[in-house]
């Protein structure tokens, strides 16, 4: 769909090139398999006496739970599990040594109060589907109702947590510099207030668990297939919270049809089902997520407020940034991650890839009676970019500036890298006005504006051009994701890469995939470096028993880190590689490379060898092994960046408003990221304008609404509003390679995408007419209701500008 | 996601159809498209006893003569000789598909291309979706602007209803619990427009419009702002006096009450109903006016 072309980028940042894959879009590994049927999700796992969970789950937002009767049920055909089942007095307790941080409990089954409709309160196990939820239908819940408090900004009506008055788990201020005194000075100040929409994840598989307890209750052991995003951490929290030992849990991620962040969680579900799976040792429980209750309980995120201020001089110049932001945490802390995530998100991201000292915002993650927010493509970010970008175009108005032009003034800039954000975030890359003038350059700016002004004199539907810069954090090490204080730091990822005795090559990763083409890219990675053909090396992933660890796919970060373990195997491999063939074939290290699999030896054309005789004798005919050489050839390497490696972007779109319905029309879209080295043109392609679709969809159509008692209003996808491929417009991408400083140069490509679109359409509305848009998504009513209150108020249609 | 058990009948004739709902008292449901009942069904949102499926009934998924139905009403084959310009006639399982495709009737062509995407256009039925009887859809509607006669069979025989009976509420209609919709009239309008606004390719609309000038004069009606679509008699007088699509709609906007929903509140669903109203004429009066002792320029359409 996107039409796409790449500017060079600098050279590579590391000589180990081998067949030079790198940078190039080859069939893609897992291709055949995926477009011809041929995937295994756990949807498709069948085994022997396998049977069938149906949850029962809340119909009132806040209630007490009185009982639940389960009479009419066989106990042998039916089972039924409630939180007073043995086993389910352990619970979800994420955790965060952040000052002020309120930790709370998330049952695998509700225990005595059901806290946000859909969650789950009890479970059964039948032959099939079709029998569970008949099952289920018998089940019984008596509930006593309590208040019910489904927005983050407005006096709570009853505790949602006994631990956390007020509903507040958690609260922090980012502060720097002087901000009170840099907007007194300021030319003009600006305030916006801003509500931003939940929205979620919805892949197009659901979740999905079997699990199945093998072996007796003290000494069995637990394999657990499981549509995750972090298998490893999966195994590490479920060992934990089961008290069982860890070589004991098996958890297999086959193929994962989606995931955006919403599979990135350790549900309660996941923790039921394996519970379950213990009591009823021997028989595989399967539970296969359905459509309606990914709407009601998978975590969905950005139900946000801000109230921010922002001061400029007059000459455009931001000079501080003061406010406040509320973000609905839902009805339980979102394990492992903390009701922190989106909110220290926001309050650390909120300013972007502008240059500034004077910083202060209070953020808070606030409980509710709706589903737990979670980890969603973008975390938070897509908020604030919209917050920023809104405080910026406010700004210009006020001073009559260009809304370009102060967006040029602000940005960091190659020289002021390594920036020091306010928040203390180190930004790498300063390339945004580079992104900006390509992005204007594609979109043909100046005849637009021509247009837009031909239109504005002489009728027609308005045009506006929209605009949104980022800076999307990637690739978090150590350092750059110690923010949140949980009791793991998600900075590394361990890779293997083994040759094989027949010369080819086995690549144990600990990366997930839910269908964005890791085999491919790890496999170009390991190509190269090793110096071997990418079609003689497999990538392995999504299963704890063969890879040593790795914490899976979020933060953008599996290019980036499991990328740059994998670099640094495959190198260490192919320096093993090499040294024993400079003993096999008497020739000097120095002098022979491997390309292709084939020794050579400098100057000469004919390889002197190849890599499968090597490995034959690392493995098979040790008698011809080298003095001092262990047999095997293999290496295990583990990369932490320690910071993040930061990529930046910028989209710009114009856009075509029906001024009697509201309507919009997109009429072209461009984005140019800075994506480091490009491993595979295609793929990175795919995942950005796979992310602006993403972004569309929550700037214009998704949301969760719930009404005042907690009842979720956009149940079936009839309601929610997904966007199709008639929604999205054409995606005009373009690059520059700016490579990252680390092993492969690569910025994180996953999320940056999802970014742009909020703020670009809210831009871009208020451009074409002259309105504010203070609230996603931006739905054709809103645009209408805007345009009608500023006719009333007469104020014009910006036709003077 | 999975529908509570129910019996399933594949139905050989009308009156097997006929004898099962009936000995269901009310418990059973009829299967045409399956578009809105299966994922009912699915939600559990209905939970019939048995489900007695149609499809195997393509006597009733004609068109005009074709229908083999019988009974009162015109066929697609000529103007009548009486000066109206006729009906047209479709069986009850003709799908959307084929309502798109066929050339005698060209507004209920026009409106069936509104109706969802193509998977779903070639499953459900123009008499599901009458039965359905969802206000926002569209063969609602083209049922009400068209003067639509709906014949319906139960245990005692046929009866006919008018469209403007037919639709009471929200999903209901006066169709009996042990009455099988068979066919409808539709009377051929001698110029029509149409205009919906969706929130999405192939949504249920959040309002549409239709007008059409019958023999009788102007039909206006507008779906998404009511329980049932409605007629704006209103703004009919005025088209019938001569006024232009932009003052109709202005008269539809004040005559009538809209609800509101997620979708779209009560003033944007009158605002809207104005709009498309006048793109409807406009798209009417685009069509050549018939003079005296013509049928009008669509029934010439190939």
């Amino acid at each position: 769909m996107p039409a796409t072309e790449s500017s060079a980028g600098q050279a590579a940042p590391t000589g180990h090139g081998g067949t030079g894959v790198v940078g190039t879009s080859p069939r893609r590994k897992e291709d055949h398999r995926l477009l011809t049927g041929g995937g295994r999700f756990v949807s498709d796992l069948q085994l022997p006496r396998m049977r069938h969970v149906a949850f029962v789950r809340s119909t009132y937002a806040h209630a007490r739970i009185l009982g639940i009767d389960h009479g009419d049920l066989d106990p042998i055909e039916s089972p039924v599990f409630t939180a007073l089942s043995p086993g389910f007095e352990v619970g979800l307790r994420a955790q965060s040594a952040l000052p002020g941080y309120v930790e709370t409990e998330q049952p695998p089954l509700a225990r005595g109060r059901a806290r946000f409709v859909g969650e789950a309160i009890a479970a059964v196990v039948a032959d099939d589907r079709y029998q569970a939820e008949d099952a289920a239908e018998l089940v019984v819940v008596d509930y006593q109702p309590l208040p019910v408090t489904v927005r983050a900004w407005e006096e709570p009506k009853h505790s949602i947590h006994d631990e956390a008055d007020g509903n507040l788990l958690l609260s922090r201020t980012f502060d720097a510099g002087d901000v009170d005194q840099a907007l007194a000075e300021a030319a003009v100040v600006v305030r916006r207030e801003l509500y931003t929409n939940r929205h979620g994840g919805n892949p197009m598989e659901g979740r999905a668990g079997v699990a199945l307890w093998e072996g007796g209750p003290d000494d069995g052991r637990l394999r657990f297939w499981n549509g995750t995003q972090i298998p490893h951490l999966v195994r590490n929290l479920l060992a934990e919270l089961m008290e069982i030992p860890e070589s004991r849990v098996q958890v297999i991620a086959p193929d994962v049809g989606g995931g955006f962040g919403t599979k990135a969680v350790l549900y309660p579900e996941d923790l039921a089902l394996c519970l379950m799976a213990r009591s009823l040792p021997g028989t595989p429980l399967k539970w296969v997520e359905d459509r309606t209750e990914h709407l009601f309980a998978a975590t969905a995120a950005r139900d946000h407020r801000y109230v921010l201020e922002a001061g400029f001089d007059a000459d455009g110049r931001l000079l501080g940034i003061r406010g406040d932001a509320w973000c609905n945490v839902g009805a339980y802390s979102v394990y492992p991650w903390t009701a922190g995530i989106e909110a220290l998100m926001a309050g650390g991201l909120l300013t972007g890839p502008y240059k500034l000292d004077n910083y202060r915002c209070t953020v808070r993650g606030v409980a509710t009676n709706t589903a737990p927010s979670g980890p969603y493509r973008g975390v938070a970010r897509p908020a604030t970019v919209y917050a920023m970008e809104c405080l910026l175009d406010s700004g210009a108005q006020a001073l009559g500036m260009d809304a370009i032009d102060i967006r040029r003034i602000n940005l960091i800039g190659p020289d002021d890298v390594p920036y020091r954000m306010p928040t203390r975030l180190i930004d790498d890359t300063g390339h945004y006005a580079e992104c900006l003038d390509s992005c204007t350059d594609r979109l043909g700016l100046a005849d637009l504006r021509a247009e837009q002004q031909r239109r504005r004199s002489d009728g027609g539907k308005p045009i506006g051009i929209g605009i949104a810069c980022y800076n999307e954090l990637t690739g978090l090490g150590r350092a750059a994701s110690a923010g949140p204080r949980m009791p793991f730091r998600t900075g590394h990822e361990a890779c293997t890469v083994r040759v094989n005795p027949d010369g080819r090559i086995v690549v144990l990763s600990g990366v997930t995939s839910q269908g964005q083409g890791l085999e491919t890219t790890l496999a170009q990675v390991v190509a190269d470096a090793v110096g071997v053909d990418y079609a003689d090396v497999e990538v392995r992933y999504g299963d704890t028993d063969q890879s040593l660890w790795g914490f899976g796919a979020f933060s953008s970060r599996q290019a980036v880190i499991a990328g740059g373990a994998a670099q640094l195997a495959a190198i260490d491999v192919r320096d093993a590689a090499l040294r024993l063939a400079a003993e096999l074939y008497e020739a000097a290290v120095g002098d022979l490379t491997l390309d292709g699999g084939q020794f050579r030896v400098a100057g000469s054309p004919e390889p002197v060898g190849t890599l499968a005789d090597a490995a034959r004798v690392a493995y098979l005919e040790s008698n011809r092994l080298p003095e001092g050489f262990e047999p095997g050839l293999d290496a295990t390497r583990f990369f932490d960046p320690v910071m993040g490696a930061f990529a930046a972007g910028v989209q710009l779109a114009a856009i075509e408003i029906d001024p009697v319905t509201g309507e919009i029309e997109i009429l072209r879209w461009v984005c140019v990221e800075d994506a480091g080295r490009v491993i595979n043109p295609q793929i990175v392609n795919g995942q950005i304008a796979g992310s602006i679709a993403q972004g569309i969809g929550g700037a214009q159509y998704e949301h969760l609404i719930y009404d005042d008692d907690g009842n979720l209003r956009t149940g079936t996808l009839l309601d929610y509003l997904m966007p199709t491929s008639a929604e999205i417009p054409e995606l005009e991408i373009g690059h520059i390679e700016r490579p990252a400083d680390n092993p492969t140069g690569v910025r994180g490509v996953g999320e940056g995408g999802t970014l742009g679109p909020a703020a670009v359409l809210a831009s871009a509305v208020s451009d074409a007419i002259g309105v504010e848009i203070d609230q996603l998504p931006v739905t054709p009513e809103r645009v209408w209701s805007a345009l009608r209150s500023a006719r009333s108020e007469g104020r014009a249609d910006r036709s003077e500008r | 996601m999975k529908p509570a058990p129910f019996d399933y009948h594949r139905a050989t004739s009308v009156a097997d159809a006929i004898a099962v709902l009936a000995a269901s008292e009310g418990s059973g449901k009829l299967l045409a498209g399956g578009q809105s009942l299966v994922p009912l069904l699915s939600m559990r949102m209905a939970q019939p006893t048995v489900l007695i499926d149609l499809n195997g009934l393509t006597d009733l998924s004609g068109l005009g003569d074709r229908s083999g139905l019988g009974g009162p009403g015109a066929s697609a084959d000529g103007p009548p000789t009486d000066g109206s310009t006729g009906s047209v006639r479709f069986g009850s399982m003709m799908r959307h598909s084929e309502l798109c495709r066929q050339t005698a009737h060209p507004l209920a062509a026009e409106m069936a291309g509104w109706i969802a995407h193509t998977a779903i256009r070639c499953r459900g039925t123009i008499g599901g979706s009458l039965a359905h009887a969802d206000p926002n859809a569209e063969c609602p509607a083209l049922a009400l602007v068209c003067d639509g006669r709906i014949t319906v069979q139960g245990p005692s025989g046929q009866r006919r209803i008018a469209a403007a009976d037919f639709f009471e509420g929200m999903l209901q209609t006066t169709l009996a619990d042990d009455e099988i919709l068979t066919a409808i009239d539709l009377a051929l309008p001698a110029r029509w427009g149409f205009a919906e606004l969706a929130r999405r390719q192939g949504d249920f609309a959040v309002v549409l419009a239709a007008v059409a000038e019958l023999d009788d004069g102007w039909r206006v009606v507008v779906g998404g702002v009511d329980s049932t679509p409605i007629r704006v008699p209103a703004a009919e007088a005025a088209l019938d006096s001569g006024v232009d699509g932009a003052e109709a709609g202005r008269l539809v906007e004040t005559q009538i009450v809209a609800y509101d929903d997620i979708h779209g509140g009560a003033s944007y669903r009158r605002a809207m109903a104005a709009e498309l109203v006048r793109r409807a004429c406009d798209m009417a009066f685009s069509q050549a006016a018939p003079s005296a002792g013509e049928t009008g320029a669509v029934k010439s359409q190939p």
